[in-house]
């Protein structure tokens, strides 16, 4: 029931675990050492940009020029200029910070609360267990593009309520694989003692079970903030994100979009080539992290 | 099926509140900005959008039980036109790409799976995942740029002109298809991938290789057999996904599918088309997985016996 | 000017007081040739009548052949055949009191047609439904005199009571109709009447010279169907009296309309039209180049400037009053002052903005609604130029040299998000601090009331309006005190009344007098800044000719065809 495909995989997850050769597991870790490199130098050299990519720029990524606007790359402007005479170059530096800043803030938001979530419907069970999740139930089948759209199209677009749409629609999905681990758990020993201790559940669901379902958790943050990339800037394209005239990849490309017809093309196809760049990085650090963890 | 029903209660509770919070009024996004104050007042009497909440939701719910989708404030029709023409194209774009993609993509796993660790496992897998990860539309700026422009061999408009032929329809939308179909190639072709290798290490086929059938029969007669259904039964979970792609990408190619009506509707506040639309996207979704998790059920003992610990 | 005043008298006699100051003003050359027929023509002077005094005067010979379409390119079209246009998705159903849209109001003069026409490339009121129109002598009655043997799409035949009944309805409050945006404080339904069976007669709330004006297909949608019509559900007949019946509309996909054989205005060329309704720009201007329409109606040049710079097509251009209004509220500091408000418009270099949006497609604006194309603007009032010295030396004046933060809401239409992008710039070079918030039109419209709209409310507004053929709507709603759209809350008692007399003023040269002075004013005072007016434009194939569009996105096709 989860809106987006890679994180379902009841047979993929099955499968996996059941067919543990040696053979192959050393294989792959060799190839996941070298895939969490080559995606921790992509991500790392985007973070850079996020930090300092105001700077850094040959021109300022606001900076207008209204006698050479559509103009094509060259030697002054690398990826050309946009509909304002901006330097697209500049822009794509620069608009590494919007994405980045709030596909981590609405990760970090939603494992938190996915985590709080997992722990009470799984360690609760009941009614508790069962309003609550048939409540996520009817949120997830709906396709989570979908639910943002509704989410902002009814609190008003701007970064904070994008941030808090991917973080709350994340929540649930997060929650559901610690309920997964928390189930298991809290049947072993040291729930069982703790319980005959007389030690109350809050602490029992943050102090016990919480750090022994720490790797799920781990995982789902790590594959969640590819997800969150994903979203955030699919968002943004259509427009329920950040404002003008701050940089920003899926923003960029929404604006000018439309003149790929007149042949300006890189005007978008350079933020687009971030995104790419970006996400996959992000997706190579996270399928080592799951390779790792799931050990 | 009772469980499917109350999720899509809630889920109707849930969009007719969502539906309120939206700005705006629905009288003034009728008349436009320039009409005159006691008009918009009058019309949301008409529309009855100034009756308390409980009985708006009662006639809608009312309404919908007797197969009225009720009538869209923008065009002031009834809405069950709108959404059959918008699902029906919807399920045309979704076609073109489910044919472009399942066959390729199952290919493309089974053969990583058969060269396990070498570099065409190893090529397969990174191109899987790329496509898994790239969000549609840049995927799409993509492929606009260079089949639609450079090459200018596919046209950028998902809309045929009227009365085109069936070839002409598809050929208008192989271009928004195929960034639906790269996301679900990604994850096809994983999940092929992995039930290949299950397969291929399970019992029945070491049986099957000890007792010297050559390595292509035993491909043929029991590893595809046994990892191709599951990996069909998953690709039907993935009818939801594809609609909430849809959103994307028809709005980028100016398809005017179910997506685009669910957008348009929730930037016009055109509130009951939006609601009418949510809901459909939510059935169809129940529904595709209901259909997957009956035929998992139904294949899952012979996939569970490939892959016992 | 030679004149033969015998022929000047005998034309002149029994022509209404009002007719004969149109006539006055232009023997006394306050009002040019062009300006005459113009007048002329609104006041219901009849075209034979004019030329007549045009020759009187002499050399009259050239005038009366002005520019025709602009579309004609050389050869005449031939009849037969279907012609594709593509069009915008009509944002609303199509009923006439209510459409509001430049999709809607396409599709309404398909097949509905009006008492005048407002002839967009001679700048004409010419006859329609009515073959003549007269005023008594300060312009508070009207008198319309209809075409004979008009007959309805349904058989029937046109008479006044059809005219009267569609005037009553959309000049009815209760009917909540957009053409109450002219009609309020003009016309109510008490007001229209038929003495007989040919002629209506109109008597106004206030009198003015430009009645016929405001009731032209200028006011898209004042077509005129049969007594009793439902409005409601007209979009299943479009009944009218037009060159075009429909076959068939299906809302959000398109509108197909087959040739009236009985249509008073003579042969319709093209058998068919085929409307395509597309949601945006791209898909037009895809379908252009693919062949699959020929006609895109109203585009503009943000992406399609592969068909401008193409010689394949042929562009239709129409010079217009539509603009986009910046409003700073004038009652919320530091923008109560008028220096800080100078200030910014002096930050603008809008040469090079109009030709960054528009290319040679749009004429400058000086900070008044009055735009070039109409006769009444003073042309002597300078133009203001972008100064940043001035402008810091006016900050610094109004205490405001350290600069301040300030928001600019605005909505996602055609350039205006690009717009908004370069006002912030400009603005940061005197230290304003413009937020943006570019919103969707429903956002940002909002209830369209005081307290409840970004747009009336923002400290700054960045809004469209659309082309009208006279100023009064942009002089009236924005600008005064009482007006409903007062983005800039600006409220000065010498501009109410300066207002007042230029809407009863019925001459031509007084109009430019006090035209002058609120130029003048609304400079000084700098409630709005108004950058630019731009062109209407339309795309055509190369082949096609005939097409006669308007500003608004009216689109005539009875005498369009492949050449």
């Amino acid at each position: 029931m989860n809106a987006l495909p890679a994180a379902e995989a009841p047979a993929a997850g099955a499968i996996d675990a059941g067919a543990g050769q040696a053979r192959r597991e050393l294989l792959r870790e060799l190839l996941h050492s070298k895939t969490f490199a080559v995606g921790g130098v992509i991500v790392a050299f985007w973070c850079f940009c996020a930090i300092f990519g105001y700077h850094i720029g040959p021109y300022g990524p606001f900076d207008q020029d209204l006698n050479s606007v559509n103009a094509a790359p060259s030697s002054a402007h690398w990826f050309g200029t946009d509909q304002l005479g901006r330097d697209v170059f500049s822009r794509v530096i620069a608009g590494a910070r919007t994405v980045l800043v709030v596909s981590l803030v609405a990760t970090l938001l939603g494992t938190v609360l996915g985590t709080i979530l997992g722990l009470v419907t799984g360690y609760l069970r009941g009614w508790v267990d069962e309003t609550i999740s048939r409540f996520i139930d009817a949120v997830l089948s709906l396709p989570l593009i979908v639910t943002a759209i509704l989410v902002i199209a009814a609190l008003g677009p701007s970064n904070v309520t994008l941030t808090i749409t991917i973080g709350l629609i994340f929540a649930p999905l997060i929650g559901r694989t610690v309920r997964t681990a928390v189930i298991q758990e809290r049947e072993l020993d040291y729930v069982t003692a703790a319980r005959l201790r007389g030690e109350n559940g809050v602490y029992i669901m943050f102090a016990e079970l919480l750090p022994n379902v720490m790797a799920p958790v781990m995982v789902e943050f790590t594959v969640r903030l590819g997800y969150a990339i994903f979203t955030a800037a699919t968002l943004s394209f259509l427009n329920f994100g950040i404002q003008l005239p701050t940089p920003d990849w899926g923003l960029d490309i929404s604006q000018n979009f439309s003149e790929i017809t007149a042949g300006y093309w890189w005007e978008v196809l350079f933020p687009a080539a971030a995104i790419a760049t970006l996400v996959i990085g992000i997706n190579l650090v996270a399928d080592a992290v799951e390779g790792v963890l799931d050990r | 099926m009772g469980l499917a029903l109350i999720t899509l209660w809630i889920l109707s509770v849930i969009v007719f509140l969502a539906g309120q919070l939206l700005p705006g009024d629905p009288g003034r996004a009728i008349l436009g900005p320039l009409a005159e104050q006691r008009a918009v007042t009058t019309l949301d009497h008409q529309l009855g959008v100034d009756k308390p909440l409980i009985t708006q939701y009662w006639n809608w719910l009312t309404g919908i039980l007797h197969g009225d989708l009720g009538t869209s404030y923008t065009y002031q029709q009834p809405i069950r036109p709108f959404i059959t023409t918008a699902l029906w194209n919807s399920l045309k774009l979704a076609a073109v790409a489910f044919l472009m993609c399942v066959p390729l993509a199952i290919l493309a796993g089974v053969l990583a799976a058969l060269n396990v660790g070498s570099w065409k496992d190893r090529s397969i897998s990174v191109v899987g995942l790329s496509a898994l990860a790239l969000p549609e539309f840049v995927s799409g700026v993509f492929l606009a740029i260079i089949f639609g422009i450079w090459l200018n061999v596919l046209p950028l408009d998902a809309t045929p002109p009227p009365g085109a032929s069936p070839a002409t329809v598809v050929y208008h939308l192989i271009l928004p298809a195929i960034p639906l179909t790269l996301v679900l190639f990604g994850y096809i072709m994983r999940m092929a991938r992995a039930g290949t290798v299950a397969a291929l290490e399970a019992d029945y086929t070491r049986t099957a290789v000890l007792k010297g059938l050559p390595r292509s029969t035993v491909v043929r007669r029991h590893v595809l057999r046994n990892s191709l259904l599951p990996t069909i039964t998953v690709v039907a979970t993935q009818v939801g996904y594809l609609i909430g792609g849809l959103v994307v990408v028809e709005n980028m190619f100016h398809y005017q599918g179910i997506g685009a009506l669910v957008f348009t509707a929730a930037n016009s506040k055109d509130f009951p088309m939006l609601e009418a639309g949510v809901l459909t996207i939510g059935v169809v979704y129940l529904l595709a997985t209901l259909v997957a998790d009956i035929s998992y059920t139904l294949l899952n003992p012979r996939l569970r016996l490939g892959g016992a610990e | 000017m030679d004149r033969n005043s015998e022929k000047l008298d005998q034309l002149r006699t029994g022509r209404s007081e009002l007719e004969n100051h149109v006539i006055d003003e232009f023997l006394t050359g306050h009002i040019s040739r062009r300006e005459f027929l113009r007048r002329g023509s609104i006041v219901g002077i009849s075209i034979p009548v004019l030329s007549g005094i045009l020759a009187a005067c002499g050399g009259a010979n050239s005038s009366s052949s002005s520019s025709s379409s602009s579309s004609t390119a050389g050869s005449a079209p031939k009849a037969g055949g279907t012609l594709r246009i593509a069009g915008v998705v009509p944002a609303a159903a199509i009923n006439p009191l209510t459409v509001a849209d430049e999709g809607g109001l396409t599709m309404l003069c398909q097949t509905g047609e009006f008492l005048v026409f407002d002839d967009p490339t001679t700048f004409l009121v010419k006859p329609m439904l009515a073959t003549s129109w007269k005023a008594n002598g300060d312009g508070s009655v009207w008198t319309f005199t209809l075409r004979p043997n008009v007959k309805f799409s349904n058989g029937q035949t046109m008479t006044s009571k059809d005219v009267v009944y569609s005037f009553k309805q959309q000049s009815d409050p209760k009917n909540a109709s957009n053409a109450l945006s002219v009609f309020t404080g003009l016309l109510t339904p008490s007001g229209v009447s038929a003495p007989d069976d040919h002629t209506v007669e109109f008597k106004l709330e206030a009198p003015t010279g430009n009645f016929p004006w405001l009731i032209s297909s200028d006011n898209y949608n004042m077509i005129i169907v049969p007594d009793g019509t439902d409005f409601s559900t007209w979009e299943k007949t479009f009944i009218g009296t037009g060159p075009f019946i429909l076959t068939k509309y299906t809302a959000k996909v398109g509108a197909t309309f087959h040739k009236n054989p009985n249509w008073w205005g003579g042969q319709v060329l093209p058998d068919t039209l085929q409307h395509i309704f597309y949601p945006t720009q791209q898909p037009q201007i895809l379908a252009l180049q693919s062949g699959s329409v020929d006609i895109v109606n109203l585009i503009v040049l943000q992406g399609a400037q592969a068909i401008f710079n193409n010689p394949d097509y042929n562009i239709l251009v129409n010079h217009s009053s539509q603009h986009r209004q910046l409003s700073m509220r004038c009652d919320k500091a530091p923008f109560t002052d008028k220096r800080v408000r100078q200030a910014m418009a002096l930050t603008l270099n809008r040469p090079e903005i109009i030709k960054a949006l528009f290319q040679q497609y749009g004429q400058l604006g000086n900070d008044s609604p009055f735009a070039p194309i109409f006769p009444s603007t003073d042309k002597s009032v300078p133009q203001r130029h972008e100064d940043i010295a001035m402008a810091k030396q006016l900050m610094s004046d109004a205490g405001q040299s350290g600069g301040f933060s300030t928001d600019l809401y605005t909505e996602v239409y055609q350039e205006i998000p690009q717009y908004a992008q370069i006002i912030k710039q400009a603005g940061a070079q005197i230290g304003i601090n413009i937020n943006l918030h570019v919103e969707s039109q429903t956002a940002y419209y909002g209830k369209a009331t005081y307290g409840n709209s970004d747009w009336l409310d923002g400290a700054m507004s960045l809004v469209d309006y659309g082309h009208r053929g006279v100023p009064n709507v942009f002089l009236n709603a924005p600008l005064t005190s009482a007006g409903t759209w007062n983005a800039a809350h600006f409220k000065n008692p010498t501009y109410d009344s300066l207002y007042k007399q230029y809407v009863a003023a019925v001459d031509l040269s007084t109009q430019r007098q006090l035209a002058g002075k609120i130029q003048r004013l609304l400079l000084d005072e700098t409630p709005l800044i108004i950058a630019y007016f731009f062109d209407g434009l339309s795309a055509t194939k190369k082949a096609v000719s005939g097409a006669v569009t308007t500003a608004m996105g009216q689109i005539f096709l009875s005498g369009a065809g492949t050449v």
